[in-house]
């Protein structure tokens, strides 16, 4: 298993304690490609923030990869957000006065990779994702799809375990959110990347492979979505 | 991962020019501050020390003076005067090694010195040969007063050059060898001195003896001089002064614990006393600049403040994609070492432009202050030494702006960071 999370339990102490995650156990292997779909407030927003090690949880067991995730140093926390995980967020977070090639070298700039050499890669995803001409671009001269593909061509290049993405269409038109949709799963049929999708609709959950359906802080129904590998198609709403 | 930094850098300060500049002009102004301030006291010293230095002698002088208390049957306010066994004692072995060069002159007589119909004011006073030395007289033709001069009583004069300008015209040097008249009495001029624009300094020196067989037939002396060898420090001075006045004290039938009567004028003591105040304005001076250098270091670190809660989410980010607590603290010292580097080094630059034109201005223009003209800043520059410290503060002030910024920074938590907007 690549993930394995066992009895985690979250509480929030903002003048009165809310227990937001009430013992989740969660078991997502190597390339799967799946969806954690709820309300908001539901906990999927923090459930997915402990399996990036950005937060800590109170109680429980996450392993990832073999390894306990538990009571890390900061340093350690960001060497395994560094080698293990990949993040695409809902508002891209992109760094504004770096260019699309500078934002996408920036993770491998903090695994001391040399300058020369990250870029080389840095374009080489880049092409990838069709984006060379926007190499030299800034954020704020793309469009929000273009800049969605930056933030994954950045969460691609350290080779990361899995990649993270929370609401990856929430900030982009339906079109947008098709082809972003399609670009994740491509790269899990065709790479093998096991991707975890946070999303509120159910358009973007249904082109998972698998639904995790999270309400107050316990995991519900998991289905299965057989529908859209027996239909070979999408189904967005 | 050196350059990694620098580049890093690069681009974060690029991108923020407003804030870049407003830091930067806080350093830059501390240091200019720190350059001209230390500049223009530098230059204040030099010109302090320069012109004392031209009036102080390195030497000792000894004058009788009145009395301020009653002893062994005289009056109080009675007149000291010093006389030819004051000067056997001055002389005296037991001081060997301690008091040289011991010399002596004559009170003064006013004068009209006339040649050709010409007259002009003087103070005709006996002197010996080592008056020269002992009054720093700067010879602009001619000799001094010699040893012949004064063991054959010769009647021969060294006069001022403003003197010899109103006696002979624009070149004083055509008045020597030339006979002036002194009342009944001619003197043959054998040297003109400077007088710096000092016109309190008109004392036409003539031989010691000379001045006895003409003016005083008494053996009393006015003054006795002598170099001093041994006392170093103002206590050490102080001691050597009470030793040497008690035995004149008794000579003169002074009270012991009269501190008038003999009156000593200590040129090494008033030298120790001028370095000792040159070196509390120097204290001083660093004080002042390095306070205003601290009000720039919190700018700076007040701007790093706030630059930083600006950046809280960009380091939300880079967190979120492995940037370690260090490389944010790194990240942000060095942008603050940076800034404060290169706008310090430029306002240490400018500020040395600004001593040079203080140099230009101020200190080519001389002050009259009555009785003379000084100039009132010399060169007023900071050395190199100066220089290279305050580059090494830089740095350390540059570090120290951006700790605790840098600390606030690297300690928040990504998923905090990367909320905040």
């Amino acid at each position: 298993m690549l993930i394995e999370l066992k009895d985690i339990n979250k509480t929030y102490d903002n003048g009165q304690p809310l227990h937001v995650l009430k013992g989740i156990d969660l078991q997502i292997d190597r390339g799967e490609f799946v969806s954690i779909m709820g309300a908001s407030g539901s906990g999927k927003s923090t459930l997915l923030n402990i399996l990036g090690i950005l937060d800590n949880y109170d109680t429980g067991t996450y392993y990832l990869d073999g390894k306990l995730i538990k009571d890390l140093t900061e340093r350690q926390a960001a060497d395994y957000r560094n080698r293990m995980i990949g993040f695409i967020f809902q508002s891209f977070n992109l760094i504004s006065f770096k260019t699309a090639v500078e934002n996408v070298e920036l993770p491998l700039y903090y695994q001391g990779v040399p300058r020369k050499k990250r870029h080389e890669m840095a374009m080489e995803y880049l092409e990838k994702l069709g984006l060379t001409p926007w190499a030299a671009h800034f954020p704020n001269e793309m469009s929000g799809g273009q800049k969605q593909r930056v933030a994954i061509a950045r969460a691609l290049i350290t080779h990361p375990q899995i990649i993270l993405a929370d609401e990856p269409t929430g900030a982009l038109d339906s079109k947008t959110s098709v082809e972003v949709m399609q670009l994740l799963k491509k790269l899990n049929q065709e790479e093998g990347i096991t991707i975890i999708v946070v999303t509120h609709e159910s358009g973007v959950a249904n082109e998972t492979d698998k639904i995790i359906h999270i309400k107050d802080g316990i995991i519900g129904q998991i289905e299965e979505n057989i529908h859209h590998d027996a239909w070979g198609g999408p189904r967005m709403k | 991962m050196r350059i990694e930094i620098i580049h890093e850098i690069a681009s974060s300060l690029r991108n923020n020019k407003l804030r870049t500049a407003l830091t930067g002009f806080a350093v830059s102004w501390g240091i200019f501050l720190l350059i001209a301030l230390l500049g223009a006291g530098n230059g204040l010293m030099n010109s302090f020390l320069g012109n004392v230095e031209s009036f102080i002698s390195q030497s000792v002088s000894v004058n009788g003076w009145r009395t301020s208390k009653p002893y062994n049957g005289y009056k109080e306010g009675r007149l000291i005067e010093l006389d030819q066994k004051d000067l056997q004692y001055t002389e005296d072995p037991r001081w060997q090694g301690i008091i040289q060069n011991v010399s002596t002159r004559t009170g003064s007589s006013s004068a009209s010195l006339t040649l050709n119909g010409k007259s002009v004011n003087g103070w005709i006073t006996g002197v010996q040969p080592d008056y020269l030395v002992q009054e720093k007289i700067k010879l602009a033709a001619g000799r001094f007063i010699n040893r012949a001069d004064v063991q054959e009583r010769r009647k021969v004069i060294v006069i001022t050059t403003s003197q010899a300008k109103e006696l002979v015209g624009e070149q004083p040097e055509a008045i020597l060898g030339q006979w002036v008249k002194a009342g009944d009495i001619s003197y043959r001029v054998v040297g003109v001195y400077h007088t710096d624009e000092r016109d309190f300094r008109r004392a036409t020196p003539i031989p010691f003896s000379t001045y006895k067989g003409i003016y005083d037939h008494s053996d009393k002396i006015a003054r006795i001089t002598f170099s001093l060898n041994g006392p170093q420090t103002l206590e050490e001075h102080k001691a050597f002064e009470e030793a040497y006045k008690s035995e004149l004290k008794r000579l003169h039938d002074i009270a012991p614990d009269d501190n008038m009567g003999i009156w000593i004028r200590n040129g090494y003591t008033s030298n120790l006393q001028m370095n000792k105040g040159a070196h509390i304005l120097r204290v001083a001076l660093w004080i002042l600049s390095l306070l205003t250098l601290v009000s720039g270091i919190v700018g700076v670190s007040n701007i790093m403040l706030i630059t930083v809660k600006e950046r809280t989410h960009e380091f939300g980010i880079r967190k979120a994609i492995g940037a370690t607590p260090g490389a944010i603290l790194r990240l942000i010292i060095a942008e603050s070492v940076a800034i404060t580097a290169f706008f310090g080094y430029m306002g240490m630059f400018l500020g040395m432009i600004a001593c040079q034109i203080m140099d230009k201005t101020v200190g080519q223009h001389a002050v009259d202050i009555g009785i003379e003209k000084i100039q009132m800043l010399v060169n007023p520059s900071v050395g190199l030494d100066v220089a290279l410290e305050a580059t090494l503060l830089l740095i350390v002030a540059g570090s120290l702006a951006g700790a605790i910024p840098a600390w606030k920074a690297a300690k928040v938590k990504p998923i905090e960071a990367l909320r905040a907007e």
